[in-house]
């Protein structure tokens, strides 16, 4: 094979491996972990707890209202109320024992933004963003999956068409697309997130 | 298909299969099973604590995330430190979290547990309890009370116990020599606020003399330009070598280590007989043969002008000649300084130490009287000066145990190591100055099994108590009856936990009388000593303001940290003056052999401007063979060149010779340009240019091809005042520990590949033998029209909505062109990985700040973290940033408090209000950069006398 042949070939074999794989998110998500949704060492249902019963999010992500980031509750959280309720299932008797033996649950971490990204839960939950917002539809969720991608281009779309967001007559901060105070905006400055 | 092209697909499906694997590896999440309350995660707690890197017990904050202390910030509710921290407190966080401290305790150089240790050691002591034999504890000054008692308490078990505190850098002669003149062993409060005319000889009170951070902000806050100020202070240094404190002084008068003596001599006379005050004959009839008519006059200008402030002037001197200080104590007396600027009611507590003390313990070590040697904090079998002798004494001492936190030299010859803590891991308290105490509590438990030396010692005394119990009863006992505003204990307790510190005005020492009794004695033996000085090289020994005697020197952020003087990095060297340089043809680098007294150092020279021809100055605290992976083989090791002389160490030695060798080393230097050049780059006044109204000019406004940046809410600004700014470089490290900013080594500085975020230049003006020096700290400039903005490639880095000049380190490609057409040098290019595979170390860096790759560049940030943290913080509230509420690293633990930040769209903030000074003047203005950083010119006090 002549060195020309050898170049279109390879040319070609590359191309059209390229677009046989093309399969939109193959690149454009590389390393994103949209979907992930692994074992934890407890069978936690989200849906039972935030969807079924109504529990806040806050109760138990009490951190991502004073914090940057939201926290996972201590053993002793899930504790208050199931001294009471269900002590007897295998699931909750895990955490029991953990309490006992004073080893603390390890949980498997899904939604992790890399080191470079600074996100802070507490400007976004006091700016009203709803937690669905970035992290679905949780409280249907049996077990936790990522929702979004959670990729730079996610966070700025909303930061460019939000924009803003204005207080009420009460204080309360309301999500409006209009054109607000420019104090209130959401910024789009690199630094926000990346220093 | 060929060979080639097979590769290429097998090549290309791999690439695709990698695409499809591209997960991140699992992570786990732990909470804790129950939460303590005080504690959300990712939110810092600050805790007030005691800085324990000297004896100057200066008030910190800790900065303590998800558990780790991540950061040391200066109280600013501290009497004494008011906020200000010095380098070495910074480069605490570095020492916690050293692998290199010992992780349990050694029995024979084998690890063992505190059982095993506590079990021998308290039947060794119980043995020694019934013979009789000695028992010495020897440490380094200790400011804490409660630790006091406890160490008396555990010498009191012997017959023969006793505790002696040794210095290796030992300021011991000024307590001694008030124990000859006022009855009292004890160096007092010096009063730099209080004083408006400063003498100094030699003494480098802003750089490492006693208490350099509280000496710091007196004497920035007394020379203060305030609107209308008519007059500041005066300062006259006497030195030899080119201290920080002779950079800063109005007037620097370059003496020999003779003239010093007899300059000394001379104003003490003159003084006596302006003040009338009775001087013993040797004195009054002093005869300053060595004084040039120059210096002559120079200190008749200054005793006129002493006489005339009553009160108002403070002596001072560095040296640990009990003479020098007895005649300094002469003088203060005189024109009426006790009480007023030399306070010996509120003196600096501690345990004085002496340095006779430690000559005998040596002596009695040889002569086998000691059975038992306890050293903590101490390391004579580096730093005493007789080292080889102090080596074989311990042969001598059947038990030797090491509380010291590494097997360091004196360590390694002990029979037991048991390591103490910490000070961020233990509980302790400070009485710096008599009436200021302050707390000390640990920020996270301990990562180590080590225990504090107050338990050690409380167990080896019979005790069962926890120290933690010791210290709150003995602050219930002696310190609770001292106040009227918390009813109970606890109520105190916890009060004083929070602020750090309590402060009570000091009940009256019992009446000190002066007596010039020794006086006569003292000046004839200086001026006997002056003149045998004279005439030859002096080596003059002196301390770093980063590594201080080596106690800390396994610290690469200490050595990596310019010298403030020298600019010269992990080395110490012979600075020489530039005319004994020519005379003995020796240039920057060439390595020399120093001869005086008993000892030869091999030593590169340092070529130092303003330093007298007869001396040669060399730092001490090098030459470690014992502290570690980061100090061990660092410089050469100075302290056999210290002498015994009159009951005190010596860091003067006459007579030395010096030899030329054929070696040349090539020095780490961060600066290698010294000089100004006509350039306007450091703008300076007298004072009577400013109060005639002095303005600093500024360019007129250059057309500009660039539109002006439509800013929001905030535009951020930074004033930064030369006349307040000592170059003390605790802002270097200070940024260093809060960026998570690399420290890349001897040979990587050498290239001038230093990271360091700020870069404090030093400039000499006028000639070379007797420069005047300015201090000017630069960082990133934040510029409007910045040049390395309209360069990158890649938009790495971009100009934000609020004036910052943003570096996007996930963009960086590292083309290095923005650095290339930065005007002020100051971006920092990552020339490699720093490595980051000491997990201890590790818990070291700021979760707030990306940790940088290689091929990265990066720069000051104006401490974007903190000002998104108050941003966010306020917008959370629903209410405006206040001004000053953002503190920037390098500004917060300033002790000049020389560095203002703010928003120059406020124009009621503090830096607005600057930036409108008539000392406002811009950095390479004429560029047309418009940076957000403006300097204040400095305004010296020239006066002679």
């Amino acid at each position: 094979m002549s060195l020309r042949t050898a170049k279109i070939i390879s040319l070609l074999v590359t191309v059209t491996g390229a677009v046989a794989l093309w399969q939109g998110a193959t690149f454009t998500s590389l390393g994103s972990q949209q979907g992930y949704q692994p074992a934890q060492p407890i069978d936690f249902s989200h849906k039972v707890h935030a969807g079924d019963n109504q529990i806040a999010c806050l109760y138990c992500h009490s951190a991502a209202e004073r914090s940057k980031v939201a926290g996972i509750p201590a053993a002793s959280t899930c504790m208050n109320c199931h001294t009471q309720i269900l002590k007897d299932s295998p699931e909750i008797q895990k955490i029991t024992r953990a309490l006992a033996s004073n080893t603390p649950i390890e949980w498997v971490r899904i939604h992790r933004l890399p080191d470079h990204a600074a996100f802070d839960h507490s400007r976004h939950v006091s700016a009203g963003i709803k937690c669905q917002q970035c992290h679905g539809p949780v409280e249907t969720m049996e077990r936790v999956q990522q929702f979004d991608t959670l990729s730079m281009g996610m966070c700025v779309t909303c930061h460019r068409t939000h924009r803003a967001v204005t207080l009420d007559e009460n204080g309360k901060p309301v999500i409006t697309s209009e054109a607000t105070p420019k104090r209130l905006m959401a910024s789009t400055d690199c630094s926000v997130c990346h220093h | 298909m060929s060979r080639r092209t097979f590769i290429e697909m097998i090549g290309f499906s791999a690439a695709a299969l990698a695409l499809e694997g591209c997960r991140a590896p699992e992570q786990k999440i732990i909470p804790y099973l129950k939460q303590p309350v005080e504690l959300t995660p990712g939110v810092a707690n600050w805790y007030a604590s005691t800085c324990g890197g000297c004896s100057a017990a200066c008030g910190v904050l800790v900065k303590v995330r998800d558990g780790r202390p991540i950061k040391l910030e200066g109280n600013p509710e501290h009497p004494l430190s008011r906020g200000g921290l010095c380098p070495v407190a910074h480069g605490m966080i570095f020492e916690l979290y050293d692998s290199d401290r010992l992780r349990q305790p050694l029995i024979a150089g084998k690890a063992a547990t505190w059982d095993e240790a506590d079990g021998q050691i308290a039947q060794k002591l119980a043995a020694i309890r019934q013979s009789g034999g000695g028992v010495r504890l020897l440490t380094k000054t200790i400011q804490s009370p409660t630790s006091l008692d406890t160490i008396a308490k555990f010498v009191s078990q012997f017959k023969d116990g006793k505790h002696v505190v040794y210095e290796a850098f030992s300021t011991g002669a000024i307590s001694q020599s008030h124990l000859r003149t006022h009855g009292i062993a004890a160096i007092p409060s010096h009063r730099f606020d209080r004083a408006k005319l400063v003498v100094s000889f030699g003494a480098d009170f802003l750089g490492s003399w006693l208490s350099p951070v509280e000496f710091t902000r007196a004497y920035t806050r007394a020379r203060e330009l305030r609107d209308g100020q008519r007059d500041i202070p005066q300062h006259v240094q006497f030195e030899s070598r080119m201290s920080l404190t002779g950079g800063n002084a109005g007037r620097r008068i370059k003496v020999s280590a003779a003239e010093e003596i007899q300059s000394l001599l001379l104003l003490a006379r003159l003084v006596a007989e302006k003040t009338r005050a009775a001087a013993p004959t040797a004195l009054a009839s002093f005869e300053p043969s060595l004084l040039s008519r120059e210096i002559r006059l120079a200190v008749e200008g200054l005793a006129a002008r002493v006489a005339r402030l009553p009160g108002e002037s403070l002596i001072v001197s560095g040296s640990n000649d009990v003479d020098v200080q007895s005649i300094v104590n002469f003088i203060n007396q005189s024109v009426g300084g006790y009480g007023k600027t030399v306070d010996l009611n509120s003196t600096r507590t501690g345990s004085a130490n002496s340095d006779a003390e430690m000559v005998d313990l040596v002596r009695d070590m040889n002569d086998g009287k000691i059975a038992a040697l306890v050293t903590l904090g101490v390391n004579p079998a580096y730093d005493y000066h007789a080292a080889p002798a102090f080596i074989g004494a311990m042969a001598k001492v059947p038990l030797k145990i090491s509380l010291n936190p590494y097997r360091d030299e004196t360590g390694s010859l002990c029979d037991y190591s048991c390591p103490t803590h910490h000070f961020l891991e233990a509980w302790d308290d400070a009485q710096p100055a008599r009436g200021v105490f302050s707390l000390n509590q640990p920020t996270i438990s301990p990562l180590f099994q080590t225990r504090a030396y107050q338990e050690s010692l409380l167990r080896w005394s019979g005790g069962q108590r926890s120290f933690y119990d010791v210290i709150r009863a003995s602050w219930k006992e002696k310190l609770f009856p001292l106040q009227t505003s918390h009813k109970t204990f606890d109520e105190f307790w916890d009060h004083s936990l929070e602020d750090g510190v309590f402060a009570v005005d000091p009940p009256p020492v019992a009446t000190v009388r002066f007596t010039a009794d020794s006086l006569a004695d003292s000046a004839a033996r200086l001026e006997l000593r002056s003149k045998s000085l004279s005439g030859g090289v002096v080596v003059t020994l002196y301390e770093k303001a980063a590594i201080h005697d080596g106690a800390h020197a396994n610290n690469p952020w200490l050595h990596e940290l310019p010298d403030p003087v020298t600019k010269i990095t992990w080395d110490n060297y012979a600075c020489v003056s530039p005319g004994l340089a020519r005379k003995l043809r020796l240039e920057e680098g060439r390595v020399i052999q120093l001869t005086a007294g008993a000892a030869t150092l091999e030593l590169p020279v340092h070529v130092q401007p303003g330093q007298h021809d007869d001396c040669i100055a060399v730092a001490v605290g090098y030459g470690r063979t014992k502290a570690g992976k980061a100090g061990t083989g660092v410089g050469v090791n100075a302290f056999p060149l210290v002498s015994f002389y009159d009951g005190a160490f010596s860091y003067v030695t006459g007579g030395a010779a010096i030899e030329r060798t054929s070696m040349r080393v090539e020095m780490a230097s961060t600066q290698l340009h010294a000089t100004l050049d006509g350039r306007p780059l450091i703008k300076e006044f007298t004072l009577a240019e400013y109060t005639s109204g002095g303005k600093a000019e500024h360019e007129s406004e250059p057309k500009s091809i660039w539109k002006d940046y439509p800013y929001g809410d905030h535009k951020w600004g930074m004033a930064v005042d030369l006349n307040a700014c000592t170059g003390c470089s605790a802002c270097i490290l200070s940024c260093q520990a809060e960026n998570n900013v690399p420290v890349v080594g001897k040979d990587e500085v050498r290239r001038q590949r230093e990271m360091h975020w700020i870069r404090l230049d030093r400039y000499y003006q006028g000639g070379e033998d007797d420069p005047t020096t300015a201090y000017q700290p630069v960082m990133c400039n934040q510029c409007d029209n910045a040049s390395c903005e309209s360069v990158c490639p890649v938009l790495a880095t971009v100009h934000s909505s609020e004036g910052l000049n943003m570096q996007v380190y996930n963009r960086c490609v590292g083309t290095r062109y923005c650095a290339n057409n930065c005007p002020y040098k100051v971006r920092r290019f990552n020339w490699f990985e720093n490595r980051h595979d000491d997990p201890v170390a590790n818990l070291a860096l700021n979760p707030d700040v990306t940790v940088r790759t290689r091929g990265v560049m990066e720069k000051c940030t104006f401490c974007v973290q903190r000002i998104e943290e108050v941003k966010i913080k306020a917008r959370n509230e629903g209410r405006a940033i206040r001004d000053g509420e953002i503190e920037p690293a390098c500004q917060q633990s300033c002790p000049a408090k020389a560095i203002t930040f703010g928003d120059l769209a406020d124009q009621r903030s503090k830096v607005y209000r600057l930036k409108h000074d008539r000392r406002d003047y811009i950095l390479l203005e004429d560029l047309n950069l418009r940076p957000s950083i403006s300097y204040l010119a400095r305004v010296r006090n020239v006066e002679e006398a």
